[in-house]
């Protein structure tokens, strides 16, 4: 992976994508829409896929915008301050992430130009009921494969915490076969297949739980694992840019909201007690920003530290939007504990985000793998 | 000049001067023989302050081109070029100066044959720093110091003292303040060492009994000096916020390390809290990075004064993790147990950074007022003489 664009170029997208939004899914906006069945906005999804976002990382042969890594995690950012109800994660990144990781060209070809149009929404299944998002997880099995005859196939099990499935036109399904995991493609409509809507705490966010019995399927790609592991970085980094635009957001408006709350005579923010947890999620609020782009900037330069970035980007990120989103709520007080007020809406993306795709626990048990390889053999101390 | 021209250059130079050293000390307040040899010579080649103006010791190199000296220096382990990035006293002099006074001093700095202490707090004047009452009354060409400053490093050794005074006692308190550039070996200075909580004694007392400044070691202007001092300040704060002192004995820095060595490495409870703790540093390392990367793109970047807070969690986590993987082991202390003399050391040494150079507290009001744009708390002594201010 590379970077194409210059800071200018990237500067430009994010402010392009940051106004559509702003214009198209104000909170008032986003509240209708987590209220619908659905719980997508297919006008604001054709608005961004019309800017080339739905095919941001799709390749240009297959009709996308050809981008990577870094221009994934700056529009994450906006798309994660406004919470916004697409399947931008769940279909542009994990989907078209994952077709294009199979080297699979038929399966591109068939799939990829619906995607980067905005036409198809894709989902991928990875997890089983556990929710871990590791391979030993994986809980739906394939029947009817063998080497090199990936025609015929019958998937049987049950998927779990599935992004968007209910709206999906194309699952993409993890599933063990007789040599390890294998991809799927399963026509969401299609038989024996059952999804079942999971009713979730951040209503921004649809979940579903898919359950498959016998249902036909068709292989994609050869061993499943490498292209799994490049589309879950991916989207990592995209969870890590949504997590960082969002915290920065409530951030942003709770030191706002400190600025014209009157209380003893004067602004609450004059008070050191909130002066000083604004001084802390300030810190915290950068230092997610710095780790979900630091994590961009080397997966797009594929450097060796990478995957240690993600994981760090993975519950850096996780944990200050959890912990500004929590303070947030404390900050404003009273006003804040109401329906109406939008605090909650970003503490509940916060706690959902800090399960999805992984733990933090998960996360730092990996890093710390990998540094405590690193300090063994002497070459890099933390 | 290209960049690659730049760059040849200084691989050329440092191929021909720099040889491995013997000791070479990077500190304020100490130098030797060979640490002044050193500096001097990259001094006259004009290394010490890449980004500086010719007319004053630099070369007038940008960001990117000074980068690459630095880097150049970095890569053979040479140390003395920066200087326009970390030398507190020289920048300080540089922004607010005289040109007489920085003819004067700047060279001596840069050589390194010239060392400078602190004189910032008193007894009675620490977080609250712009209520010093150590006083400088003008006497022809000359001020008379009198009065106590506390937490000076380096006072028994430095040349010059930099230090904050009150010149007006009849105006409101940050406007009756002068800074100056003080010689500290004279008989009205007397300095007395102050045994610290680890037991060393890296701090001074120093009592000013009418001791002597020029009238010309006078900096900024007079009454002038609260300006000054918040360049120097932020130079110290950005400083501490991207180094922190190791262990005594290097036997506890790495937390992996030690958590190894101990055989607690599989705790998956601890595995958790080593992994959130050296994710602190790492984020703050990014943090900086991020910081450079934003000012040599010319956008403002907030990060720059969250360093010091963020150095100061790190330090105390990090003491937190140590004492928890070494548990009863922190009983003991001393020469013969160098694992939990570091462990304990470092537990105390981390107030270093959490109270000095402006507390957390202090860093977090700055933070939010200054980056953040809150309000002031109200101030009882703030446009009163500073003459009717309580103390006590």
């Amino acid at each position: 992976m590379t970077i194409a664009t210059t800071l200018e170029e990237r500067r430009a997208i994010a402010e392009t994508v940051g106004k559509l939004l702003a214009e198209e899914s104000g909170e008032k906006r986003v509240r209708a829409v987590m209220e619908t069945r659905d719980g997508i906005d297919r006008e604001l999804w054709s608005g961004l896929a019309r800017m080339g976002i739905a095919g941001l990382l799709v390749p240009s042969r297959f009709g996308g915008a050809g981008l990577g890594p870094v221009e994934l995690e700056l529009v994450a950012e906006e798309i994660g301050a406004a919470l916004a109800c697409t399947p931008f994660l769940s279909s542009s990144v994990l989907a078209a992430g994952l077709l294009t990781a199979s080297q699979d060209e038929a399966a591109c070809a068939r799939l990829l130009p619906g995607i980067a149009a905005g036409t198809t929404i894709a989902t991928v299944a990875l997890t089983g009921e556990r929710g871990s998002w590791q391979p030993v997880d994986v809980t739906v099995r394939a029947e009817g494969t063998k080497d090199g005859a990936n025609d015929g196939a019958f998937l049987s099990g049950t998927a779990s915490y599935v992004m968007h499935a209910g709206v999906a036109d194309v699952l993409l399904v993890a599933a063990a076969t007789s040599d390890g995991l294998g991809l799927f493609e399963v026509a969401s409509h299609g038989a024996g297949v059952a999804i079942e809507a999971l009713p979730t705490f951040d209503r921004t966010l649809r979940l579903d739980r898919i359950a498959f019995a016998h249902a036909p399927a068709t292989r994609i790609g050869g061993a499943g694992r490498p292209a799994i592991d490049a589309a879950l970085r991916l989207a990592l980094v995209g969870r890590a840019g949504e997590q960082a635009g969002g915290a920065r957001r409530i951030f942003d408006m709770t030191v706002e909201y400190t600025k014209t709350r009157i209380q003893f005579g004067r602004p609450i923010g004059g008070f050191q007690a909130i002066k000083h947890m604004a001084a802390e999620l300030l810190l915290e609020a950068e230092s997610a920003t710095s780790a979900a782009r630091d994590a961009a900037l080397q997966l797009a330069q594929d450097h060796d530290g990478a995957d240690e970035a993600i994981d760090l980007a993975a519950f850096a990120c996780a944990d200050a939007f959890a912990k500004i989103a929590a303070t947030a709520i404390q900050m404003h007080g009273g006003i804040a504990f109401t329906w109406e007020h939008p605090a909650h809406l970003y503490l509940r993306r916060a706690r959902a985000y800090s399960y999805l795709l992984g733990s933090s626990d998960l996360h730092r048990e990996r890093f710390l793998t990998k540094i405590s390889a690193q300090s063994h053999d002497g070459s890099v101390a933390p | 000049m290209t960049n690659e021209d730049l760059r040849r250059e200084v691989n050329d130079w440092l191929a021909a001067h720099w040889r491995a050293p013997g000791t070479i000390i990077q500190s304020m307040w100490e130098t030797n023989a060979e640490t002044r040899a050193w500096h001097t010579k990259v001094f006259e080649a004009r290394w010490s302050v890449p980004s500086w103006p010719v007319e004053w010791f630099g070369r007038g190199l940008d960001d990117e081109q000074t980068n690459i000296v630095i880097e150049a220096f970095a890569q053979v382990g040479a140390p003395g070029t920066g200087q326009d990035r970390f030398n507190l006293p020289a920048n300080t002099l540089l922004a607010a100066a005289s040109d007489e006074l920085k003819l004067t001093l700047i060279p001596g700095l840069l050589k390194k044959d010239i060392t400078t202490c602190l004189l910032y707090s008193e007894p009675s004047a620490g977080s609250d720093l712009a209520g010093v009452r150590t006083r400088a009354e003008r006497d022809g060409d000359r001020f008379i110091v009198n009065g106590q400053k506390v937490w000076t490093s380096g006072a028994t050794v430095a040349d010059y003292g930099m230090l904050i005074c009150r010149t007006d006692w009849d105006v409101p308190k940050h406007s009756g303040l002068s800074f100056f550039f003080l010689p500290m070996k004279q008989a009205g200075v007397e300095v007395r060492p102050l045994r610290q909580i680890t037991g060393e004694a890296h701090f001074n007392e120093v009592f000013f009994t009418d001791a002597v400044v020029p009238a010309s070691h006078l900096v900024g202007g007079l009454n002038r000096g609260w300006r000054v001092l918040q360049t120097a300040l932020a130079y110290e704060r950005s400083s501490m916020g991207a180094r922190a002192r190791g262990s005594r004995h290097g036997a506890a820095d790495d937390l992996v390390a030690l958590a190894r060595a101990a055989g607690r490495l599989d705790d998956p409870l601890l595995r958790q809290d080593i992994a959130r703790t050296v994710a602190l540093r790492r984020l703050n390392t990014l943090n900086n990075a991020r910081a450079k990367a934003e000012l040599e793109q010319g956008t403002s970047s907030s990060i720059m004064s969250l360093g010091k807070l963020a150095m100061s969690r790190i330090l105390h986590e990090e003491a937190r993790v140590r004492t928890a993987i070494i548990g009863v082991e922190s009983l003991l202390a001393g020469e013969t147990q160098p694992t939990a003399d570091d462990v304990n050391f470092l537990a105390l040494n981390a107030y270093f950074t959490s109270i000095g150079g402006g507390t957390d507290q202090i860093q977090k009001n700055i933070i939010s007022e200054r980056v953040l744009g809150l309000p002031r708390e109200p101030e009882l002594d703030r446009n009163i003489p500073f003459k009717q201010v309580r103390s006590g």
